[in-house]
């Protein structure tokens, strides 16, 4: 592999999480819930081929198995999980935000400036594999926790969790090399695990207050 | 030969070729658009056939039409050929460098918008205000956006004159110089292309209704000949733009040196990667509705917010 010299490895790999911050951005942007779905399917993927560049680069062999991992569950099995109950739950799309589109995305435009700020002070020390990673990765975490705030309906609040995950992953496998796999594969179950119990209580709101919208939980009182 | 002759030469053979691709490229998204819905479609070569035809057809002017009217083509149409020439086709080193870089770019664009939305509002037609009031809307959202955009491009590469950005992109080892910011620029400049040139998510150059139509709005009163400048002013402002996209951010393959081969090699790219584009922009026309005129705002804002991103990232990280 001549081609594939470290310099353009990582930015292979700097591509590859700029692709994921600008999925954040479509997602933070779309108020369609299955598009939202699709996107974060899509994410999932292409969080799948970075790490397993990283793999490659470095040459440990489990970011491998990670990366196969990320492309089963959350690539594949979680949005089918979605999108049945987007199905059950026919809620198509959302009408009302806490925070308008335009305002959410100066904000999370703001937020990727912080994250970029937080972790300038890292990057002289040397040990990333790539320059951005580290702070995109933070920034797809941020998202992804605005996502669950500006949000009202519980779907998009799962696709936000979810987002949380990528950005905490690709963070792993950029900075750490990827965890021990015996705490990818927790991660893994307790996000496949999330995902359900979430379904599950969305059909519980579906149920007590025909919608879906969390905000209606306040209104529980004894 | 000498160099002034040679340049001479170059600048003529840019305009043929802008001006010859840009009525293929129409048709070839027309096409595409058609394959995609199961019609045969008409041949690629149709916008050459309507053109000539436009050509020999006597305008009608309206009485109540000013000087602005009639000027407006040809404003239109020289202002968008003069940005084709600032832009780097087949070679990288462009004889009209030193005219003008992208900020002259960007305004000759708006020199055009600006024209032909006075003349939506001078023949006096409730459809050609109403295209000029969208046309504002939108042209006023997408200037920030291409601006940051190709601010963001020209920071990585340290020069605002786009015949040195492509350059030096060419020359360079690895993909491009930088791929975060460059990637956050391209997704916000495609944006803006498609918005700027009244493509599917903003504007359906496919359709008359009067309910949605923009750039189709402006140019209702036009006929004969004037028509046809607009519509190929519109024309060669997608091929612009196209080239642009392909030659920033993908300009391998592009002439570097005057070797008469190099010249033809980097011409047969060029055309690949244009009708490449093109496809595409018919793929993405067919896959996404039109979005009603308050959601554009959501749309253009996403470019904005990406093209600050791009320039952020290279003041953050490598400042």
């Amino acid at each position: 592999m001549s081609l594939l010299t470290p310099h353009v490895g990582s930015q292979l790999v700097d591509l590859g999480s700029a692709v994921l911050l600008l999925i954040c951005f479509a997602i933070v942007a779309q108020r369609r819930l299955s598009a939202c779905v699709d996107l974060f399917a899509l994410q999932s993927v292409f969080l799948a081929a970075t790490a397993a560049l990283v793999a490659f680069l470095t040459g440990i062999h489990h970011i491998y198995a990670a990366a196969l991992l990320t492309l089963i569950i959350k690539a594949i099995v979680i949005p089918r999980i979605l999108r049945k109950v987007i199905e059950r739950l026919n809620v198509t799309r959302e009408l009302v935000m806490n925070v308008n589109v335009p305002a959410g995305l100066l904000i999370c435009g703001g937020l990727v400036m912080l994250a970029f700020f937080i972790t300038q002070p890292i990057i002289p020390l040397g040990f990333l594999l790539t320059r951005d990673s580290l702070a995109i990765a933070l920034a797809i975490v941020l998202i992804g926790f605005f996502t669950m705030i500006a949000r009202k309906k519980a779907v998009t609040q799962v696709i936000g969790f979810l987002v949380m995950e990528n950005g905490v992953f690709l963070g792993a496998a950029a900075a750490a090399y990827g965890m021990p796999l015996i705490v990818e594969l927790g991660v893994f179950f307790d996000v496949l695990v999330g995902a359900l119990i979430i379904g599950i209580y969305t059909h519980r709101l579906q149920d007590a207050f025909d919608s879906v919208d969390t905000g209606r939980l306040t209104t529980l009182k004894e | 030969m000498t160099l002034m002759m040679r340049a001479v030469l170059l600048v003529i053979a840019q305009i043929i070729v802008l001006l010859a691709v840009s009525p293929f490229i129409v048709g070839l998204i027309r096409k595409v658009k058609a394959r995609l819905q199961l019609r045969r479609g008409a041949s690629v070569f149709q916008p050459y056939a309507d053109l000539a035809k436009l050509f020999r057809k006597q305008p009608v002017v309206s009485t109540t039409t000013t000087w602005i009217f009639t000027a407006t083509p040809y404003i239109v149409f020289a202002s968008t050929l003069a940005a084709g020439l600032l832009v780097p086709v087949f070679t990288s080193t462009i004889p009209l460098n030193f005219a003008g870089n992208i900020i002259a770019l960007v305004y000759l664009f708006a020199l055009g918008t600006f024209f032909l939305i006075l003349a939506g509002l001078d023949a006096g037609s409730a459809f050609g205000g109403m295209g000029s009031s969208r046309e504002a809307i939108v042209a006023s959202l997408t200037e920030p956006a291409m601006i940051m955009s190709i601010f963001a491009i020209a920071l990585t590469t340290g020069s605002t004159n786009l015949s040195t950005i492509v350059h030096k992109t060419a020359l360079l080892e690895g993909i491009v110089t930088d791929p975060s910011p460059h990637l956050m620029a391209l997704a916000a400049l495609f944006i803006v292309a498609l918005a700027e040139t009244g493509r599917v998510p903003v504007d359906n150059p496919a359709t008359h209704l009067e309910l949605t139509m923009i750039h189709e709005a402006m140019a209702l009163e036009y006929s004969g000949r004037y028509l046809a400048l607009v519509e190929w002013a519109a024309g060669l402002k997608l091929l612009v733009f196209l080239t642009l996209i392909a030659n920033i951010f993908a300009p391998w393959g592009i002439a570097t040196n005057m070797e008469p081969t190099a010249l033809g090699i980097g011409l047969a790219i060029y055309l690949m990667k244009v009708s490449g584009l093109a496809v595409l922009i018919g793929a993405v026309e067919s896959m996404f509705a039109k979005l009603r005129l308050f959601r554009v705002t959501d749309f253009l804002g996403l470019a904005f917010i990406l093209a600050l991103l791009g320039m952020i990232f290279f003041y953050v990280l490598r400042g």
